[in-house]
């Protein structure tokens, strides 16, 4: 029969079977960029500034569950837990499991975003030169705040024995490009931590702008600024009782007059694509991107978890209209200060510089700025509350309106733990209101000490 | 290496001999049933040796072509085989006698096939037979309890949902642990796309009734010849094809019924009043209780009535099938042609599935050297589905709801909760029914499976095939969530709609030469050398809306604000080169060699290409003189094999380090996302598997026996990192598992004749350890962990997601606390009630370490009855669902009506801790909420009577048969939970294993059936 025919058909069948299809094996991600590839220009380290943003405004960081889990951990009567999800409530029952997710990942995601500032930092070489005070100053402004958190949380407190002996919590400072022996991190100590915290916002509250400045697509709203950075700087050197250095940094900011009060207190919260004149640093949330895990647990009009009792709203005095941002059900009360969806996530509010420079001026018998009387007055009277004289002004009636008017904004835990008044039967320094390091870092990493009180 | 094989091609093109084109003549005949002279249909006829045949026709006559000195084979399912030489002969009339021992029956073996006599690997064959009439819509229900070694688990009583099928036990840690499909050549897409994460089952879109026959390759020598993909056993399925002779036409009809196998045992109003009360006094919050009371009742008097949120959950769910399939041919041309519509509701409430599903199979004979054909089948699925079992809209969860809510709130009229609400937290959760009645969730498939194919004879030793085959499907997912759902949907205030595009696209060509040659008498060559490349893209579009004008509106069109949007895509390929050789000595002593190169994109350069090898061999010792004469033994057979596999699911890009896009409030951003470890290889198993193949008292009996060890080496791994370095985990080949086990199956034909009676037993034992993880700087192994709670873990010397948790140690007889064992060294059995100061230990496996099933067949004048039992033992299942229902009152959620044994100072020895609400007593992850999820389940049984043949001729059909089948009847376990055969659909993955969490109970199903052919 039909040789040749046979023979060029076996050919071919021979040919389709050896063809080479080994640069069809090339196949590169649609979605991804390979990490050598990432940071190559200004403007690739300008949008890793924007990822650290991006992380820091996530659920478990800035984005509400930083703040949420120091209020359950601070609450006693007031606040009450009925949510069903397990690790917020051992944060209200004050008794945090080893294994706690929440922790767990507010741990893992803050280091994801100090690895991001850390990226940045490592690669100010490709910034122009004109950006780059600026997005060095922002990285340091979230690394150092971050930090601050991190050691707040999973640490003694300042001053509760030995800050140099104290572990805090691991401070990494370079890009992770590997994994590697230097990846297993010991814990730093309490005093290192600060320091570190202290020199980032410092250097940051240098290199950072007066006014947060557009962005390349100038769209972006609520960059840190100058201000942002002596803000976070007030509140590091309160939690160590450097009032002078707190009542200065808090002064710096008021009196940079870029910002003013709302003359409605429920002005600064559920703003939409906003941020209102007193809102000195807020993670922006948008309809499709962003996270406000307060309003989550906290709102009605979301899961409604955290309950406000009877005895919270008896403290505020009648006609506060600080009272109008609740919502009553039966019994039981919610706070409104969160129940917009897609609202950002208030995180410094001018108030709090007033609070601060009035108890730092009043326990330093000083007047830096303004009198303590005076700077009290005023968040008073903005909620339509009569003044206070000299004759009843205290550290308390100051340390009081502090707590109503920053109530659910993740101050209280701080607060109290820095003024040694104890949380129910809790003494200030009891091991169980400071989270337990996350199992899952403690598995993988055996250089990290646990903290006491837990296995 | 790929230079190497394009030489190894070359040289395997000389030595064909394609240049000897064979001398035909004719031979003609007839087959007929040496028992009762009846013409045999469909028996293959074909030349031995050569790939050369033909099927007899519908009068049992056959024509064939043979060359000079042919021998041809005569054989058909269940029939003996018989060779006859065809000398100088042209009429070749040949009786086929009933062989009880299927030792001729013909098994794919992926590019190719051999009889089963000569298969020196381990292949399990399941044939249609046991896919009729399975009320299902996923094949995979006919191999439960059918084939050993073989463990399939049906993930939960939900509709079209993944089953897990593990070929002799999970062999990977992260990598996939499923199998390898592959529908007549063409490697099928089993990636879930499902976007909430409960995964769907992309293999249900294949009509199981087209289906012919199921083999799975189960060690290393079957499986070799699919290399870097077979490591988890690879199933062929092959689908119906005509037969020439009269056109058959067959219908099928089937109605039924579901329901779930178990419901369980909750506490009724009066008894969860009278519980709390006493929770509520002992920890002081006799206030708050008072106060969710008088929420919960819904101004009813609360513990009055009890309200079954349970039973709420569940639906009538009516099942209907309806099938056709006519199939024919001539010597030229056969084709199949079938259609299938399935109509099935689910046992939960708005769950359900419809499929319509058509094929046409092809085949034509263009000459004597050219083959042509092609399979098309299309089908269109589509499922209503819930949410996963993590959700609080998941219809399984109202058993949370206390039983004094109403389930209509009497103040409106509406299903309790339902906005506008008289209080915003009522009930004290979100309803699921809410979501029933004001939102949707659609998935519809449009899958299509097909290819084309082209033989050519060279001669009578050498042929050439090569196939292109397709696998599209394209999935859109529509949901949209009602202005009443806004307590569990974020942002559906106004109505949120989302829908969802993907397609995946996957071609692939295999192109090979098959080559048969019988030397003398004694030897026996058959070799098969090829190529295959597949491509596989996924792309994906979604767009989310919000601010819809009403609930009418559903369609994103009608969205006033575009809230969320993305198009993805990714893809993979394969370039495969493979080789296989059997060789046959004097019908005796059996060889086999086969090795395969796979080349991956999804691997770094360092590593790109695998080589697999495997080498097997057979003994036929019946053959030999000294048991040829052995009356009891007719037939045994040594095999032994040795082989490399590979695994290579593991994602697209596991070895990159990546960064990608992450905006902020509207602006351009990037960040991290991967570790990069170049240094990422395959996942590779050698298999050693010992067997034996048997036949006794002239086959009556058979069966195989087989001992397998399975070493899994190269482990991908997602590990767990030092958070501090900014990531979470790495992919990692870090470590080495290991299953071994033994196989046992028998068949036996105990009654032969008017009344028919066969049993088939199939036993197998799987034991699974972790040998070796990587062990971190510390100097322990890198922890592996996985489930709800984190449970489950990877641990050198314990089964893969070992549990890993606290252990219960029971009730303090004298003040009622849950107290732990504290394990501070092993075996202390001192306790303590404070779960931060126990250690957890290793309390158990998920994995079963036996299973099997046994099939009990009885037929007599027209009636048949078949029964399956199936069983798996040695498994625990961890119910996490557990610390909120077995809570001891910590929160208010009903509890399970065991719990009333609780501890008070007048009943110390109860089996519960003392009831505390908000007390957390005893809510800590613990054994106590593991349960012994052994069972033995009445799986399937039918019971059919065929008419006689008279009386079916006079109606002008050639047969009807009417039949009953029960799915699920019965089952035996000590499980706690709804039911043991379990896998939680929101936290899956092999080493999150033996979980529940208020997942559905499989289907109890009944159903009826009419089965006609003209």
């Amino acid at each position: 029969m039909k040789k040749t025919k046979f023979s060029y058909i076996l050919l071919t069948a021979v040919a389709l079977v050896v063809s080479s299809c080994g640069n069809k094996l090339d196949l590169k991600p649609y979605q991804s960029i390979d990490q050598d590839a990432a940071l190559t220009t200004s403007k690739d380290v300008e949008a890793a500034l924007i990822g650290a943003y991006d992380a820091l405004g996530e659920y478990y960081v800035w984005g509400g569950q930083i703040q949420m889990s120091a209020d359950l951990l601070s609450a006693s009567s007031e606040l009450q837990w009925r949510g069903t999800f397990v690790d917020p409530g051992q944060f209200y029952d004050k008794k945090i499991l080893v294994n706690n997710a929440y922790s767990a990942n507010i741990w893992l995601n803050s280091y994801a975003t100090i690895n991001i500032c850390n990226n940045v930092l490592a690669n100010l070489d490709k910034v122009e030169a004109a950006k780059k005070n600026r997005i060095q100053g922002e990285a340091l402004f979230i690394r150092g705040s971050v930090y601050f958190e991190l050691v707040r949380l999973f640490a003694k407190t300042w001053g509760d024995g030995d800050n140099t002996a104290n572990p805090g919590v691991p401070l990494v400072l370079s890009p992770t490009s590997e994994i590697n022996n230097g990846s297993y991190v010991k814990r730093n100590s309490v005093a290192e931590v600060y320091a570190k915290v202290l020199e980032d916002l410092t250097t940051a509250e240098t290199l950072l702008p007066d006014a947060a400045t557009t962005s390349t697509s100038g769209k972006m709203t609520g960059q840190a600024t100058k201000w942002a950075a002596a803000s976070i700087l007030s509140r590091v050197y309160l939690m160590q009782q450097n009032y002078t250095a707190a009542r200065d940094a808090a002064n710096r900011v008021i009196q940079s007059n870029r910002y003013a009060l709302n003359q409605e207190y429920e002005s600064s919260f559920n703003l939409v694509n906003m941020n209102s004149s007193e809102n000195i640093f807020s993670t922006q949330v948008t309809s499709q991107d962003g996270d406000n895990s307060l309003r989550t647990f906290y709102s009605i009009q979301s899961r409604g978890d955290i309950y406000v009792t009877q005895s919270h709203i008896n403290e505020y005095e009648a006609g506060d209209e600080r009272l109008n941002l609740f919502t009553q059900d039966g019994e039981d009360f919610f706070t409104d200060k969160f129940s917009t969806i897609y609202s950002n996530v208030p995180v410094v509010r001018l108030a709090e510089m007033y609070l601060t420079r009035a108890e730092a001026n009043f326990r330093l018998n000083s007047t830096t700025g303004a009198t303590p009387l005076a700077d009290l007055n005023l968040i008073r009277n903005r909620v339509g509350l009569s003044n206070l004289t000299s004759g009843t002004l205290s550290l308390n009636a100051i340390l009081k309106e502090r707590k109503l008017e920053l109530m659910f904004e993740g101050h209280l835990l701080h607060d109290l733990k820095r003024t040694r008044r104890s949380i129910g039967s809790a003494a200030y320094n009891a091991n169980n209101l400071v989270f337990p390091i996350p199992q899952r870092e403690t598995d993988v990493n055996s250089s990290l000490v646990q903290n006491p009180g837990y296995n | 290496m790929r230079k190497l094989l394009h030489f190894c091609v070359f040289l395997g093109t000389l030595l064909s001999g394609f240049s000897t084109i064979a001398q035909d003549h004719t031979v003609t005949g007839k087959v007929t049933s040496s028992e009762d002279g009846t013409p045999l249909v469909g028996v293959s006829i074909q030349v031995k040796g050569t790939s050369q045949g033909v099927n007899s026709n519908a009068t049992g006559e056959y024509r064939i072509s043979v060359p000079n000195n042919a021998t041809l084979v005569f054989s058909f399912v269940g029939m003996d085989r018989k060779e006859v030489a065809v000398g100088n002969q042209t009429v070749i009339n040949v009786e086929l006698g009933t062989d009880n021992q299927q030792l001729s029956e013909v098994v794919v073996t992926g590019f190719g096939s051999q009889i089963k006599r000569d298969v020196t690997g381990n292949i399990a064959k399941v044939d249609s037979k046991k896919l009729e009439n399975i009320p299902s819509p996923s094949f995979e229900a006919a191999l439960q309890g059918n084939a050993a070694g073989v463990q399939i688990t049906q993930g939960n009583g939900k509709l079209g949902q993944g089953i897990s099928v593990r070929v002799r036990g999970t062999s990977s840690i992260s990598a996939s642990s499923q199998p390898l499909y592959v529908v007549d050549g063409v490697p099928i897409n089993t990636q879930n796309l499902s976007s909430n994460s409960a995964p769907t089952n992309p293999i249900s879109d294949l009509n199981p009734q087209d289906i012919e026959s199921l083999e799975i390759l189960k060690d290393a020598s079957a499986g070799a010849i699919y290399g870097a993909r077979a490591a988890n056993g690879v199933v062929l399925i092959t689908t119906k094809r005509g037969k020439s002779g009269k056109t058959n036409v067959n219908a099928g009809f089937q109605y039924g019924f579901s329901k779930p196998t178990r419901l369980r045992d909750y506490m009724n109003a009066s008894e969860w009043l009278s519980y709390f009360k006493v929770a509520a006094e002992n920890t002081g919050s006799t206030n708050s209780l008072n106060a969710l009371i008088t929420r919960s009742a819904a101004g009813t008097e609360a513990g009055k009535n009890t309200y079954d949120w349970q039973r709420a959950a569940f639906q009538d769910a009516p099942f209907s099938q309806t099938d056709l399939n006519i199939s024919g041919g001539n010597e030229k041309t056969k084709f199949y042609v079938s259609g299938q519509y399935l109509d099935q509701k689910g046992i939960l409430i708005k769950n359900s599935l419809e499929r319509f599903s058509g094929r046409i199979n092809l085949d034509h004979k263009a000459n004597n050297w050219l083959s042509i054909g092609m399979n098309m089948s299309l089908a269109r699925t589509l499922q209503n589905r819930v949410s996963n079992d993590n959700a609080f809209s998941t219809p399984m969860q109202a058993v949370a709801i206390p039983p004094i809510t109403p389930l209509i709130d009497p103040r409106t009229g509406l299903v309790s909760g339902t906005p506008p609400g008289v209080s915003a937290n009522f009930p004290i959760y979100y309803n699921p029914f809410i979501s029933a009645n004001y939102s949707d969730y659609k998935t519809l498939v449009f899958r299509n499976i097909s290819n084309v194919y082209g033989q050519i004879d060279f001669s009578k030793s050498l042929s050439f095939r090569s196939e292109l085959g397709v696998d599209l499907l394209n999935q859109n997912e529509n949901s949209y969530y009602g202005t009443q759902t806004v307590r569990n949907v974020t942002g559906a205030a106004n109505g949120l709609g989302e829908s969802r595009y993907s397609q995946v696209m996957n071609y692939n060509t295999n192109n090979y030469f098959s080559y048969n040659k019988v030397l003398g008498d004694v030897h026996s060559l058959t070799a098969t050398l090829g190529m295959s490349y597949q491509e596989t893209r996924v792309d994906g579009n979604f767009v989310e809306g919000q601010q819809f004008p009403s609930n009418a509106y559903r369609q994103i069109a009608s969205a006033a604000d575009i809230t969320g949007g993305s198009s993805t895509r990714s893809q993979f390929s394969f370039v495969s080169y493979f080789l296989r050789a059997n060789y046959k000595l004097a019908d005796k002593y059996l060889v086999g060699l086969s090795g395969r190169v796979d080349g991956s994109s999804r691997f770094g350069n360092n590593s790109k290409y695998g080589f697999f090898p495997a080498i097997s061999g057979g003994w036929i010792l019946s053959e030999e003189s000294f048991l040829q004469n052995s009356n009891a033994l007719s037939f045994l057979k040594l095999r032994a094999s040795y082989g490399l596999t590979g695994n290579a699911e593991i994602g697209n890009f596991p070895a990159l380090g990546l960064w990608s896009s992450s905006g902020y409030a509207g602006v351009a951003g990037q960040s991290p996302d991967q570790l990069r470890n170049s240094n990422l290889k395959w996942e590779n198993t050698t298999q050693t598997d010992i067997g034996i193949d048997y036949g006794i008292l002239n086959n009556r009996i058979n069966g195989e026996i087989d001992y397998y060890v399975k070493n899994t080496n190269a482990l991908l791994l997602t590990v767990n990192v030092p958070g501090t370095s900014g990531y979470p985990d790495q992919v990692r080949n870090v470590g080495r598992m290991r299953n071994q086990g033994f196989e046992f199956t028998l068949n036996s034909q105990n009654l032969v004749g008017a009344f028919k009676w066969s049993t088939s037993i199939n036993i197998s034992n799987n034991k699974n350890r972790v040998r070796e993880i990587d062990k971190s700087p510390s100097g322990d192994p890198v922890p592996i962990i996985g489930g709800f709670d984190q449970v489950n873990r990877a641990y050198p010397g314990q089964p893969l997601g070992a549990f890993y948790m606290l252990e219960y140690a029971g009730v303090d007889r004298t003040n009622g606390d849950a107290l732990y064992y504290r394990n501070d060294t092993e075996g202390d059995r001192s306790t303590t009630n404070d779960p931060n100061e126990a250690r957890r230990v290793f309390v158990g496996s998920p994995l079963p370490t036996w299973f099997g099933g046994i099939t009990n067949n009885f037929s007599y004048a027209g009636f048949d009855l078949s029964i399956l039992f199936n069983g798996q033992f040695g498994n625990k299942v961890y119910m996490a669902g557990g610390k909120f229902e077995m809570a001891s009152g910590d929160y208010y959620d009903n509890h399970l009506a065991s719990e009333l044994d609780y501890w008070t100072p007048e009943n110390p020895n109860a089996s519960s801790p003392q009831p505390r609400l908000f007390g957390a007593n005893g809510t800590a992850v613990s054994s106590r909420f593991l349960s012994d999820a052994s069972y033995v389940r009445l799986r399937n049984v039918s019971f059919g009577y065929t008419l006689p043949q008279n009386l079916v001729n006079r109606i002008k059909v050639s047969r009807v048969r009417i039949y009953a089948l029960a799915q699920n009847l019965l089952t035996f376990t000590k499980y706690k939970g709804w039911d043991p055969e379990v896998s939680t659909d929101a936290n899956t993955g092999n080493i999150a294993a033996g979980q529940d969490f208020y997942s559905a109970p499989q289907a109890k199903t009944l159903t009826v059936g009419l089965q006609i052919g003209f």
